[in-house]
């Protein structure tokens, strides 16, 4: 018999545990009779043709600043990387609201300076949202195994005569593309679980069907609808499975100087993404903040909120990292790692619920701090999996038995190779994972300690009592505090990115 | 009203003067029912811990009157838990199932909810007293409403008069003009829902039918009114207080209210309100929300219909009288399924 890599008990031990609220949502399903009807299939249409376009639009946006965040040398570099991944701190539901009420014929815009613009709805319009919010997916992902890559490769290719975007496409990208798929199926799965954008855009998605039948109180349907959702999650999972990742020597990374006019057009194409995605909402939230005035606002609202995310990232990370190298390791870890992704596709009022029923099961946990903690993992281990195993993927097995030869315990050379080497994933993971939980809304409400506020509970609560001039400031604080806990993550990265250097150089 | 003063006199509620304009003015004219409204001065101090399950995310104004409760007892030590109303209402369920309860009373948007809890049998049955302080329709021995909502016609000034749109539902789906609905929206299912059981099955699918050809579709029924506003749809179907809070912030607005006569299209739904556990603390806390101050406070603040007997409305508040709401009884709006059923069958939702 062979032996079992060192982390497949951990992994296997953390998939069942991802697979507990799955078991729960079949339980819930089992009381329903109906399956499928016909009017289903125009909904299908409507929820695969949102995921591919907005796939399809995250590459586009996401993988050209990837290149720029990654490589080019320009001032405040890190302060860019937290704009750009700034979205993400963003609820979608908000955003997709602010630019509904921005755009179109009555619309603010048209309101404040007369311009007519064309109404942002439909399929066009959930598309440019979810695209929107969801870009720095692709770009934090890409950008991770971007910066794994050893940059002696583009040398040769521009020795012998290849211009430096051809270099670029052919070199670069080809390598990058396990970092371009995991990010991408995060970003198909997110599109496949968030309710709010299609419902504002008036886009009748799977979603949106849940949705409607949680609200008429039929939780056993919606569960099965869940189900059925989640089909179309493990198809998305067995496509980017197919992604072949390449194993290769880290190294020194990629820079690139730009000229003025470069960096003039970079700026050129950057400024429209962040002004639609944070500076126009914020700029709506702020005309109705001169309109109906602010109140009841409590800064330990964007407390609780930081703590509680910045324990999920924590975790998350640490669960993530037994979890991406039993995926490494072979076909059956492969198979743990793609069950822990099946949580990030559920619609998050349905695993709420889920995991109201689990929580009630330790009744010493419920309703605590530590539950929202493991609810907030369990959605999002995910996305600290996909960042620690692509940058993961990239290490090279002969430098851990090199160390080994060398008189390293196996503790040592996980502690001065493997952890070094894979800090930037890490920190990639742990970021999404903040960002994610920042903007969570359903399993904070059903599963916080009673009274325990947020600033996106209370986005939320404003919201839905149409006072929206006071979602301006916790709005701006959502943001604000988003990007403070990005950047305190990244000057991690950056002593990691230093000491591979250091290492190598020495 | 301001939140401050609100506040200070629920807390202080002691002379007349102190209380704000609204409320005095509704002391005055209920002088001919002297018992009801009870004012928070004959209510008893609450004591103890009581967790609150609140199914809405109202920002401020039912915080407000919390706040006001909260100050007004200070050895009431009220934890608040908010959620979309569904949420909690299956929480409260599974609660039970697991033999846990951590709600001690529940306050929910719309009166489905409410069903889905006292259907399961979990609510305790409240005094009498307490219920007949309610308007006639409105009593029920296991919950009490607490604030209504009216069914109305919210249409755009520049592109109708009020003598072009017909009052009665039905005719709607013979009228050509562009209309805005929001199907999703749990009011508007509510409002199917009566309409099926005082149409039929028939004549309301006849009806989604004729609708949906002039149909556009909202995601809620403040966008509903928003969109009547900018002069995307003619007329639209939505709750009466999202027309009266737009009116508030923007005076000028291209809105207003139309209601039909005696059919589904003026009902009158409402938020309420049911005890989990036993005991005093639960109900006193609920007569505290039929008090005139409360009552009061939500009519002028929030344009909800207060429904305790003898709280005058004030301006711009349609009064109950001059709609003639259809006899419905609202614990009935609860059986959704087989309006969601239908919709979809006619291929509305």
């Amino acid at each position: 018999m062979t032996r079992w890599p060192k982390s497949y008990p951990l992994a296997l031990l953390i998939a069942l545990l991802a697979l507990v609220p799955v078991g729960v949502l079949i339980g819930l399903a089992s009381d329903t009779a109906e399956l499928f009807d016909a009017h289903n299939l125009k909904v299908l249409t409507n929820t695969l043709l949102l995921m591919v376009f907005t796939v399809f639009g995250s590459v586009l946006i996401g993988v050209p600043l990837a290149l720029i965040t990654a490589y080019v040398q320009m001032p405040w570099r890190k302060l860019w990387l937290v704009i750009l991944a700034a979205p993400l701190a963003m609820p979608s539901y908000i955003g997709a609201f602010t630019l509904y009420a921005a755009f179109g014929p009555g619309g603010e815009i048209a309101n404040l300076m007369g311009v007519p613009t064309p109404s942002v709805n439909g399929l066009a319009g959930a598309t440019l949202v979810m695209t929107l919010y969801s870009y720095p997916f692709v770009m934090l992902t890409t950008r991770a195994s971007l910066l794994s890559l050893d940059t002696s490769l583009v040398n040769a290719a521009r020795t012998l005569g290849m211009s430096m975007s051809a270099c670029l496409w052919r070199v670069v990208l080809p390598r990058a593309v396990t970092g371009i798929a995991a990010g991408s199926s995060l970003v198909a799965l997110y599109t496949l679980s968030d309710f709010g954008t299609p419902a504002i855009m008036r886009l009748d998605t799977f979603t949106r069907v849940i949705f409607v039948e949680y609200n008429a109180f039929g939780l056993s349907q919606a569960a099965m609808l869940s189900l059925q959702l989640l089909v179309i999650v493990g198809l998305v999972l067995f496509l980017e499975s197919r992604v072949k990742s390449n194993h290769e020597k880290p190294g020194r990374h990629l820079s690139l100087w730009p000229g003025f006019w470069q960096k003039l057009s970079m700026l050129l194409v950057v400024m429209p993404i962040t002004l639609l995605a944070i500076v126009l909402p914020l700029l709506v939230f702020g005309v109705w903040l001169l309109r109906e005035g602010t109140g009841g606002f409590e800064f330990s609202y964007a407390w609780n909120s930081t703590y509680a995310s910045m324990l999920a990232a924590l975790f998350a990370v640490i669960l993530a990292v037994p979890v991406a190298h039993a995926a490494i390791a072979g076909r059956a870890g492969r198979w743990m790692e793609r069950v822990t992704y099946l949580g990030f596709g559920v619609p998050g009022i349905v695993m709420g619920t889920a995991l109201v029923y689990i929580g009630l099961q330790l009744p010493f946990l419920y309703q605590t701090l530590a539950l929202l903690v493991i609810a907030y993992i369990l959605r999002f281990l995910p996305l600290a999996v996909g960042s620690v195993r692509s940058t993961a993927e990239g290490l090279d097995p002969s430098l851990v038995k090199a160390a080994r030869l060398l008189g390293a315990s196996p503790r040592e050379a996980f502690q001065r190779i493997t952890l070094p080497l894979s800090l930037r994933g890490m920190v990639a993971g742990a970021a999404l994972v903040f960002l994610e939980a920042m903007r969570e809304l359903p399993a904070t409400l059903m599963l916080g300690p009673t009274g325990f506020e947020t600033l996106a509970t209370y986005l939320w609560r404003v919201y839905e009592a149409g006072y929206f001039g006071r979602a301006a400031i916790p709005g701006l604080l959502l943001v604000l505090m988003s990007a403070l806990g990005l950047a305190l993550m990244l000057s991690g990265e950056r002593r990691a990115e230093f000491d591979v250097t250091e290492d190598r150089h020495r | 009203m301001q939140r401050r003063t609100f506040i200070q006199a629920l807390a202080a509620a002691g002379t007349l003067g102190s209380l704000p304009l609204a409320a005095s003015r509704s002391l005055a004219d209920s002088s001919t029912n002297s018992s009801f409204p009870l004012s928070v001065d004959q209510l008893p101090p609450l004591e103890g811990d009581l967790t609150l399950y609140l199914g809405r995310g109202e920002g401020g104004l039912y915080e407000n009157v919390l706040e006001a409760i909260r100050k007004r007892n200070p050895k009431l030590n009220l934890q608040i838990r908010r959620g979309s109303t569904a949420a909690l209402a299956n929480s409260i369920v599974a609660e039970a199932k697991a033999g846990v309860r951590r709600a001690d009373v529940f306050w929910a948007v719309d009166s489905g909810a409410i069903g889905l809890v006292s259907d399961s049998g979990l609510a305790q049955p409240l005094p009498k007293d307490l219920t007949s302080q309610l308007k006639t329709g409105f009593q029920y021995p296991e919950w009490a409403p607490v604030t209504g909502r009216i069914r109305t016609l919210p249409y755009n000034t520049d592109r109708l008069t009020e003598a072009q749109i017909p009052d009665s539902v039905m005719a709607l789906a013979d009228s050509d003009l562009s209309i805005g609905w929001a199907p999703a929206y749990a009011s508007f299912q509510s409002f199917v829902t009566a309409m099926r059981l005082l149409e039929g099955e028939k004549a309301t699918a006849d009806w989604l039918r004729g609708i949906s050809k002039n149909a556009t579709q909202y995601a809620g029924e403040l966008g509903v009114v928003m969109a009547v506003e900018r002069g995307e749809v003619d007329l639209g179907f939505a709750n009466h207080y999202y027309t009266l809070r737009l009116k508030s912030g923007k005076p000028d607005a291209k809105v207003d209210l139309a209601f039909t006569k005696n059919d589904a299209g003026c009902l009158v739904n409402a938020s309420g309100i049911l005890a989990l556990s036993e005991g005093d603390l639960p109900v006193n806390f609920i007569r505290y929300l039929m008090t005139r101050e409360v009552q009061s406070y939500l009519a002028t603040e929030a344009y909800e219909i207060p429904l305790v007997d003898g709280v005058t409305l004030p301006e711009g508040l349609p009064a109950l009288e001059t709609v003639s709401p259809p006899k419905v009884d609202l614990t009935q709006l609860a059986d959704l399924r087989p309006t969601l059923k239908l919709m979809r069958s006619v291929g509305v939702l």
